[in-house]
């Protein structure tokens, strides 16, 4: 379950290498434990929903942990009362009174009260799409969840974004005979369920875009693969800039062209099957 | 050249986890055919190339045809890399049907569950 693929692409577009088509590098796998911030996935996936609205609650004092479930808010309540005076209503209900009086004016970080809100977004000034993010996963908590975090994470680098975008899923199938030999008539199905978020950036500034990307891989959530196309974009006088840099990138490329071409002292009289017989062959078949 | 399988064989295994006699032959088949690739394509590029004498293209088919049946890459077969079967191995996971039911079952492929529709 917690195996993915995590295929990180980056194309760039026209102006920058001419290499229009992405195309997928080799999928690394990454082992991870499957137990790993399963608490902590689960509580922000309820409490964005239900807490929406509720921004009256965000402003009791609570302990972090008395925030996971919503069972907790009235502990410390109930257990203060009792200890101030069990025996008279009265001072109970001053009690509370006290302590909400507490929560108007004591209250969470900003950000922390963001936690419980939909995302922020930033607003697209042009719509200009610069990169595409796709998540994968086999479970939709840990690619909502993900997908979440990285758009909270693109509000706080000022990019502009859009999404998160259900991709259709992939579907894969199989079916096998139950047992190990013949017996065709009796077969079971399996199935692989690949989900699909995509995430577009739209008119950020490219280092920006580096860096939320590098933020991403840092904090890789488990189960989920990334995928990312990036483009960028350049003025209308591209040739003028790409003439300028012309002397730069051949000077870089020069070490690399002087290995082409052939070497004068092997083409003289040489047959091609004393080459095929020589020490440089026969090295690599004997290793 | 000697016709040996043995020259393809290593001197120490190299192969860990479910291992068997034809999985290390298949293993060292890869090998070979990796090894002597470049040797193999300059040959059928010799051989194909009509602007080379008649008498240079049957020679290197010559040599093609003597190059041991270990660097041919159509003796390259997939095998379970969990039971050594080479029927019924999926490509998507190297292993065999039965190795793959088991598995599944196990809960040891990510994402692979029971299927209704």
């Amino acid at each position: 379950m917690a195996d993915p693929w995590v295929v990180v692409v980056e194309s760039r577009g026209p102006a920058e290498g001419g290499q229009v088509s992405p195309h997928l590098s080799n999928p690394q796998k990454t082992h991870t434990k499957q137990t790993m911030r399963r608490q902590s996935l689960t509580m922000f996936a309820n409490a964005t929903r239900s807490l929406l609205g509720a921004g009256k609650h965000l402003r009791v004092p609570l302990s972090i942990r008395s925030l996971s479930s919503p069972s907790q808010l009235n502990a410390p309540e109930t257990k203060a009362a009792p200890q101030a005076n069990p025996t008279s209503a009265p001072e109970a209900t001053a009690t509370s009174e006290r302590l909400g009086a507490l929560g108007e004016n004591a209250r969470l970080p900003r950000s922390v009260q963001a936690v419980y809100l939909r995302p922020l977004r930033r607003k697209a000034e042009y719509g200009l799409p610069v990169c595409d993010l796709q998540l994968r996963s086999y479970s939709v908590e840990n690619v909502e969840f993900f997908a979440d975090f990285a758009i909270r994470a693109a509000y706080y680098l000022d990019l502009p974004v859009s999404g998160p975008v259900p991709l259709p899923r992939i579907v894969e199938r199989w079916t096998v005979p139950r047992s190990n030999f013949v017996h065709k008539k009796s077969q079971e199905n399996f199935e692989r369920i690949t989900l699909r978020r995509l995430i577009q950036i739209k008119d950020g500034n490219p280092q920006a875009v580096q860096a939320w990307l590098a933020f991403l891989r840092k904090h890789a959530f488990y189960g989920v693969g990334m995928k990312a196309n990036v483009w960028e974009h350049e003025s209308l006088d591209v040739s003028k800039s790409m003439d300028q840099s012309a002397p730069e990138i051949q000077k870089s490329l020069e070490p690399h062209l002087a290995q082409f071409g052939q070497r004068k002292d092997n083409s003289a009289g040489n047959n091609i099957f004393d080459i095929l017989d020589s020490d440089r062959f026969a090295e690599r078949k004997n290793v | 050249m000697s016709k040996m399988a043995s020259m393809f064989r290593p001197k120490k295994l190299d192969l860990s986890g479910f291992v068997n006699t034809r999985l290390i032959r298949d293993h060292n088949k890869r090998n070979a055919f990796e090894q002597t690739e470049p040797e193999r394509q300059a040959l059928r590029y010799m051989i194909r190339n009509t602007s080379l004498p008649q008498r240079v293209r049957a020679q290197a088919q010559l040599q093609l045809s003597q190059m041991h049946a270990y660097t041919r890459p159509t003796q390259i077969k997939n095998r379970c890399v969990a039971s050594g079967t080479a029927r019924a191995v999926f490509r998507d996971f190297r292993i065999n049907r039965f190795q793959f039911r088991m598995q599944a079952l196990a809960g040891e492929l990510p994402g692979v569950k029971k299927a209704s529709w």
